[in-house]
């Protein structure tokens, strides 16, 4: 037997597990501060549900909907700001419209303002709710507005904690919407009911009813997407992952794929290192671990002894969020002649109630609110010419993939899937199955065995009224049951979605550089 | 809820603040491990696990049917159509190779699950194919990785009458949909038509009739001299083709590199849309220094190839008419890989310094991977002295 090679070296000041956004956004931030980090990723791909694949020689885009929070080049918002101050190249595409929804009596068509100005988005869902008087327009552009001073207020609290009384000053409306869900102001408005729908669409990217969900949070995503628009690579989501590990690499940090981490080795209540598959123990200070919190202090804290019953709680008292069902098809025609105008549709066939949509959700099935995403109308070089992607995704609770086995797995994705093409077949008035070139079904169990997310889920813990972002935010550095140990992913405090995926990563690096000041001030 | 209440009240955060609080001290404390969905996850895309060779039998005078059970019991309910890829070291060298599975999908369920795969004794050039044939004993243990590729049937996209187009050992991935047919687990209706030269080169032929029902019609078609043969004679043309298809039917083609450029030019002849053909990949490239665009002056050459892999560093030979995964086989060093055809990127590495040949056939990677200098091991061949980064590996 040849001598066992070394892979590592002997020390490193932080283990990230897992190289999505978040871990990458982490290594990003650490890197730049001249850590000596290591980001061990279990798939041979950063990015985790970031990414692409290649079918019959075309690439096709496997999750990403859109990007918040980007902005112009000239007004940068925060995640095009901090790719820009590390150095982290993308080129952006700018999604032409904000969405359509249809529903049965409404089918509107809505775009985004430029620079928090939200007169467009206002303007087309009035017009849709037959607005005579010009009522419907001021009280929409009232909320857009209101919404658009919480997010500023969220978006400089988070830079600059500042006492309540001058939060009660600088940012009133934050501090008298925080107690309220989204359902709770939206009703002080008494809109009509279309255009409330139409400002309930985008729901489903934080995947909670608007009646459990914090109006702050939707407050931030509808300021974003309606007042800024939204973005996607040109090389699809796996552009963005690979470039921040690249730039990670070049600023020092060593990445490693294929390397799956089972064990993070604690001692006296303080992280001392991590335990690789493949057996290589490796010592570290701190590790930021983007593997699910309920993983992590049911699996993988070694001794088990080590775990806090705190910790325990926290994730028993958390509602683990969506998991995701998503066919995504490359079509064999251009999507104009197949009719196809839309970049991202939101369809309820039966009406958008999210009260109902969320129990629904809970069922095997079908499932009655999905988004569709033909990638080309953001990227008309997607794809050859004479093909294009189009996407169709619904996000059921993780309970409703319970009952499935390795028996029936099969036959569930098929019923779902076929389903849903009929579905958007009906609404687009074309035969989507005559046009079929690949087809690629991606289940909760597909999420689970590439990211090894907690029950497939990928929008980590629920937003809801028990579990707030402002109390998340203000009770932030109580989580930290183990020292040295911080978690980046849609699990953690921002929640899910790609953009507050950079978000998280950045503030787990944050509260590391945090446990290194304690622990070099002792 | 009162229509003004929230505008007065300053309360909020602290009252959220405290629910939270509350949530989390009501919470039980109990450990709680289930996760349904991981676990079937991961009875569907158990990895790599070890098989054992307990069975081998004559499929033809030239080809052998080769079983496997597993180690852990268990195999995943793979698509008839799928490979797998067998893993093993012959003396310095660890070896991968992939090959159709031609046992049903069925066979993996029940008390003693097994999946078999058939290998064609080779002309010289099947180094592993060899091995199996001839070497490989009873009892032998291989690390395996079961149910891989997109070369099956898919009851949404395909059309419910498919015909198969198959040469010589392309014939197995064929069999195995064949067998899930009769077996009433699949419901398609399928035509195999197996070309060869004579009736001696048909493998697997008894399996093949046993799974002939209403659903399933195996047609040969011989192209050499064979006197008295009734069946179908000659190559499988347009007009062959063509009488055995429905309206709507999707093409599966699975064999020698020749019948793929052949079949295609058939089809168009028919014009079949391009979404009703199905290929298996080609595998790796014969002869890449015949391939167009390959600096022919090089095609003796014998380069130095670096490899890091982590902090670690080595450097082996690697010859330019051989793909850098070879060259990492030769030398025992560990790279998980698959497909071998440029197409499933198990096998994809960066360049850090060197030229390189991407096998244009082969070349399935991602347009953001192809900027920095990422590549598919299997399909990449060396220009000059190399320096690859790779993924960790035991």
């Amino acid at each position: 037997m040849a001598q066992r090679k070394k892979y590592f070296d002997d020390h490193y000041d932080v283990v990230i597990i897992g190289g999505a956004l978040a871990g990458l956004a982490s290594a990003l931030t650490l890197a730049n501060k001249g850590k000596k980090v290591l980001v061990l990723e279990q798939h041979n791909l950063p990015g985790g549900v970031a990414t692409s694949f290649v079918r019959g020689g075309t690439e096709i885009e496997a999750t990403l909907h859109e990007m918040m929070s980007i902005g112009t080049p000239e007004c940068p918002l925060k995640i095009r700001k901090f790719f820009d101050e590390m150095g982290v190249d993308i080129e952006w595409l700018r999604v032409p419209e904000a969405f359509r929804l249809v529903e049965p009596g409404l089918n509107v068509l809505v775009h985004p303002g430029d620079h928090g100005n939200f007169e467009t988005p206002a303007k087309e869902i009035a017009d849709a709710c037959d607005d005579k008087d010009g009522s419907v327009y001021k009280k929409v552009l009232d909320l857009l507005n209101l919404c658009n001073r919480v997010y500023n207020s969220v978006n400089e609290l988070s830079i600059h904690p500042m006492s309540k009384v001058m939060m009660l000053l600088k940012h009133g409306d934050f501090v008298k919407t925080a107690g309220y869900s989204a359902k709770e102001v939206l009703d002080t408005f008494h809109l009509p009911q279309k255009a409330l729908d139409a400002l309930s669409a985008y729901w489903i990217y934080v995947g909670s009813p608007l009646s459990e969900l914090p109006f702050t949070i939707y407050a931030v995503l509808m300021a974003d997407y309606l007042g800024y628009g939204s973005y996607v690579p040109a090389k699809f989501s796996h552009e963005m992952g690979l470039k921040m590990a690249m730039r990670a690499e070049e600023m020092g940090a060593q990445i490693e794929y294929g390397q799956r981490v089972d064990k993070i080795l604690v001692k006296d209540g303080k992280v001392t290192g991590v335990r690789t598959a493949m057996g290589e123990e490796i010592k570290a200070d701190y590790v930021i671990c983007s593997a699910y919190p309920n993983t992590a202090y049911s699996k993988m804290i070694e001794p088990k002894s080590e775990v806090p019953e705190g910790a325990i709680q926290f994730v028993n008292a958390k509602d683990v969020g969506v998991t995701c069902f998503s066919v995504v098809l490359l079509l064999d025609d251009d999507a104009e002649n197949l009719g196809i105008k839309d970049y991202s549709t939101f369809y309820a066939p039966e009406g958008l109630d999210t009260d109902k949509i969320w129990e629904n959700y809970a069922t095997e099935g079908p499932w009655k609110y999905i988004t569709s995403i033909c990638t080309n109308i953001a990227n008309p070089n997607a794809t050859p010419k004479g093909s294009c992607i189009y996407s169709i995704t619904a996000l059921p609770q993780p309970k409703a993939w319970f009952g499935v086995t390795e028996e029936n797995y099969d036959e569930m994705k098929r019923k779902n899937a076929e389903y849903f093409i009929e579905m958007e077949s009906k609404r687009l008035g074309v035969d989507l199955k005559k046009h079929i070139k690949e087809i690629v079904i991606e289940a909760p169990c597909t999420i689970a065995h590439y990211t090894g997310a907690w029950n497939g889920s990928i929008y980590g813990y629920r937003h809801t009224m028990d579990d707030h972002i402002v109390a998340r935010l203000q009770m932030g550095e109580k989580e930290n049951y183990i020292w040295g140990l911080a978690f980046a992913g849609a699990h953690a405090i921002s929640g899910d979605g790609m953009s507050p995926q950079v978000t998280n990563g950045r503030k787990a690096a944050k509260t590391i550089l945090e446990f290194m000041e304690e622990k070099e001030g002792k | 809820m009162k229509v003004k209440g929230f505008l007065k009240d300053v309360g909020g955060a602290s009252r959220v603040t405290k629910a939270r609080q509350k949530s989390w001290e009501n919470a039980s404390k109990e450990v709680v491990t289930r996760d349904p969905i991981g676990e079937v996850a991961r009875l569907l895309h158990p990895g790599r696990f070890e098989v054992t060779l307990i069975e081998k039998r004559d499929a033809s005078p030239t080809a052998r049917t080769l079983r496997f059970s597993s180690s852990t019991g268990h195999f995943p309910y793979f698509y008839a159509g799928q490979f797998l890829t067998l893993q093993t070291k012959i003396g310095d060298s660890l070896i991968t190779r992939p090959y159709s599975i031609s046992s049903s999908p069925e066979d993996t369920r029940g008390k003693d699950p097994f999946v078999e795969i058939t290998v064609r004794k080779s002309k010289g050039d099947g180094f592993f194919c060899d091995y199996l044939y001839e070497k490989a004993k009873v009892g032998d243990k291989f690390l395996a990785e079961v149910g891989l590729g997109e070369f099956h049937i898919d009851l949404i996209r395909d059309a419910h009458d498919v015909v198969c187009l198959a040469g010589g050992s392309g014939i197995t991935p064929f069999l195995s949909m064949a067998k899930q047919i009769k077996a009433g687990k699949l419901d398609v209706n399928l035509t195999i038509l197996y070309g060869s030269v004579s009736e001696k080169d048909i493998i697997l032929k008894d399996e093949l009739e046993a799974c002939v029902c209403d659903k399933v019609k195996v047609v040969h078609v011989l192209s050499g001299e064979n006197p008295g043969w009734k069946g179908e004679k000659g190559f499988l043309t347009a007009e062959l083709i063509k009488k055995y298809s429905a309206k709507d039917t999707t093409y599966f083609i699975c064999g020698p590199q020749v019948m793929y450029e052949f079949l295609h030019a058939e089809l168009k002849k028919l014009k079949v849309p391009a979404r009703r053909i199905r290929f298996e990949v080609f595998g790796q490239a014969r002869d890449i220094t015949k391939f167009e665009g390959f600096p022919k002056e090089k095609a003796d050459k014998t380069y130095q190839l670096t490899v890091v892999m982590g902090v670690h560093k080595e450097t082996i030979p690697a010859k330019a008419s051989e793909s850098i995964l070879v060259a990492l086989e030769r030398h025992g060093i560990a790279l998980h890989n698959s497909c071998r055809s440029g197409a499933c990127g198990f096998c994809r590495c960066r360049v850090l310094e060197g030229e390189t040949f991407v096998c244009p056939n082969n070349d399935g990677r991602r347009a953001a991977d192809k900027d920095f200098g990422y590549f598919h091991a299997c399909s990449t061949y060396p220009l000059s002295d190399l320096t690859v980064r790779l993924p960790i590996a035991e």
